[in-house]
């Protein structure tokens, strides 16, 4: 009986060790022991407001990250969802402004754009057999000079009060983002995990040509995930102009390379075919936390790269090396 | 039974006395604490908001001083000039529920509904270098921007003798104070028929961005023949730029504040002078303002802190 076997018969004896050797639970513990060591640590860590602060922020972000780790399960990425995310709140803003439009048509219309840039994307990166890397870096351009040929640099002001709710509103005392945020996490974790779409993402990922020769429809795969994504980024684009009341030419400008490091600490491959929309969350968490603490701790500014990118390094290593010696226990 | 209420009300009340024992309930401008804690939030990290810092951190020493009470000043600065960084900064920072927080506003219409928590919170706000969002109430500082800009305008067209092209740097468009120096250069040169405003760039108050765009501004236009600025980094990517061209002399340039590169412009000879703002003043006074607030006192609605002038002949003076 080779190791694997053997350590997968222990495990199917031993419940908890199965659970504890799941990579998702990796990311969690270490999201906990962040979560205890800042609440211990900061007495306003726990406060309801902080709460909701952290919430709210992790909201805007972990949408754009649930768009990049399904990409990056199918072994893509796509540099330019920040930029499509600004560029769907500018034109929504300038729909509803400008044009006097009604909000919510608004918000479906640039939805329907952000879709429309995913769609883009995905037909370049399939029909021309391109890079996906190197060709969004050229329409993360294009789609980022368009706001600035757009606003010229000046913020659209005056967003109608009814779409604010959308940002600046609660439900049951949760943010209105973060609820928005864990309906489309429930449904990305249930297309992921539990029907073939998923499972056909996740041959893609592992292997392209194998996933071919099966019958997986692997282009048309493909672009609908880069629409999905382009999607995603417009709905939190939207949402943060619902909750700054104005549309900013700088949404999005941090949405490039915060949900990569969210997904890769929360598991996921950029190789393609390996973990999870909720490892990815979990880490979006993660990083959402150490900016809040920093804060809270009063870390100066110029202090504040090397304490986040430390704890960061810490938290990965510690999952890294616990689930070593979990598989040497096993 | 009625004993029993007595002293249930009289433990009552001890107890919130004792809850509250620094804080002494006199009148308007005479509550006082043995610590206060107050937040400076920048736009970004940038050196002229460390000047700010250092007339914060002389603000907290001179209370020290006077009234015995310690006071902790927490400089939290965004890493990008970002309204979203920074309303995820002042959030953090209201949860701490500090005496007060001093902010300079990136975009007062982004910045709304954050500084509507911490005012729903009771926290005492005082802005710096920015003005408040269309109707709220909150006490701010800064010199006159437009002032400021119209200074530095009017040496360039002095210096050129109402005669010339000319460029502007506009820093981050949506920063109300650099929009509006923009703006009020634009007037300035508006006034004279024999200048001409070519071209403006976008720096976001960035140094590397404003040489770069000030560099292809001036290949895109051989003929220009000065530069002025709205924020405190572009003058000094302008006057790199300059000196990279080789047009130190050939190409004018009046800046703004006082960064110890554009006194080393100045004193160089590439910058002919600086019309400056005093961050060390807008530090001091936004702390000495949540102070006052926090002791219950009125406080002014704006304070002007003035420009100051600068050139070879007091740039070391």
């Amino acid at each position: 009986m080779s190791d694997m076997q053997e350590t997968a018969q222990r495990a199917k004896h031993n419940p908890l060790l199965a659970w504890a050797k799941n990579p998702v639970m990796g990311v969690l513990a270490v999201l906990i022991a962040i979560f205890a060591i800042s609440a211990i640590l900061s007495p306003y860590f726990l406060t309801a407001y902080n709460m909701s602060v952290v919430a709210r922020g992790l909201a805007f972000v972990a949408l754009v990250t649930i768009g990049q780790a399904s990409l990056m399960i199918l072994g893509e990425l796509d540099l330019s969802l920040g930029t499509i995310g600004g560029l769907s709140g500018i034109i929504a803003g300038m729909l509803m402004v400008n044009a006097g439009l009604d909000p919510w048509l608004s918000m479906a219309l640039a939805l329907c754009m952000g879709a429309t840039l995913g769609l883009v994307n995905g037909l370049l990166v399939t029909s021309l057999g391109l890079h996906s890397l190197v060709l969004t870096i050229g329409t993360a351009g294009i789609y980022g000079g368009a706001i600035l040929v757009l606003t010229r640099g000046v913020a659209i002001t005056d967003i109608p009060r009814e779409m604010q709710f959308l940002g600046r509103g609660t439900l049951f005392g949760f943010p209105m983002p973060f609820v928005v945020m864990l309906v489309v996490l429930a449904f990305a974790v249930f297309l992921t995990m539990k029907t073939p779409f998923g499972r056909y993402m996740y041959a893609i990922g592992n292997n392209r040509d194998a996933a071919r020769m099966l019958g997986i429809k692997v282009d048309t795969i493909r672009v609908l995930v880069f629409v999905m994504a382009g999607t995603l980024s417009a709905l939190a684009g939207l949402l943060l102009v619902a909750r700054l009341g104005t549309a900013q030419p700088s949404i999005g400008d941090t949405w490039v390379l915060g949900p990569i490091a969210a997904a890769v600490i929360g598991g996921v491959a950029t190789t393609g075919g390996v973990g999870s929309i909720l490892g990815a969350i979990f880490g979006a968490a993660i990083i959402g936390i150490i900016e809040n603490i920093i804060v809270l701790f009063g870390v100066s500014p110029y202090w504040q790269g090397i304490v986040s990118g430390a704890i960061v390094v810490i938290a990965i290593s510690f999952d890294a090396i616990s689930r070593r010696w979990l598989r040497r226990e096993g | 039974m009625l004993r029993f209420v007595q002293s249930t009300v009289a433990s009552a009340l001890l107890v919130a006395t004792a809850a509250v024992p620094a804080v002494a309930q006199d009148d308007a401008g005479t509550q006082k604490k043995d610590s206060y804690r107050f937040v400076i939030i920048p736009k970004v990290v940038h050196p002229w908001f460390d000047k700010v810092n250092d007339g914060a951190q002389m603000a907290a020493a001179a209370i020290e001083a006077q009234s015995g009470s310690s006071v902790q000043i927490d400089y939290s600065a965004p890493q990008s000039a970002d309204v979203v960084q920074q309303n995820q900064i002042l959030e953090s920072s209201i949860a701490t529920r500090p005496d007060g927080i001093a902010i300079d506003l990136l975009d007062p219409a982004g910045n709304r509904a954050s500084l509507e928590d911490a005012q729903y919170q009771e926290i005492p706000l005082t802005l710096f270098d920015s003005v408040p969002p269309e109707g709220m109430d909150i006490p701010y500082i800064g010199s006159d921007f437009c002032e400021q800009a119209k200074i530095a305008s009017r040496r360039l067209v002095e210096l050129l003798d109402g005669e010339g092209q000319v460029a502007i740097m506009m820093g981050v468009p949506s920063a109300p104070n650099h929009s509006i120096r923009a703006e009020c250069h634009r007037e300035v040169f508006a006034e004279h028929d024999g200048i001409e405003v070519v071209a403006e760039g976008i720096d976001n108050d960035d140094i590397q961005t404003a040489q770069k765009q000030a560099a292809a501004i001036m290949q895109a236009n051989p003929e220009l023949d000065g530069w002025v600025a709205s924020d405190a980094a572009g003058p000094v990517g302008i006057g790199q730029a300059i000196v990279e061209a080789g047009k130190e002399g050939e190409v004018q340039l009046v800046g703004l504040d006082n960064l110890n590169e554009m006194l080393d412009l100045i004193r160089d000879g590439v910058a002919d002078s600086s019309s400056a703002s005093q961050p060390e003043l807008q530090g001091y006074w936004s702390v000495m303002l949540l102070w006052q607030q926090a002791t219950g006192a009125p406080v002014p609605t704006y304070i002007d802190t003035g420009n100051a002038f600068i050139t070879q002949d007091n740039v070391d003076g």
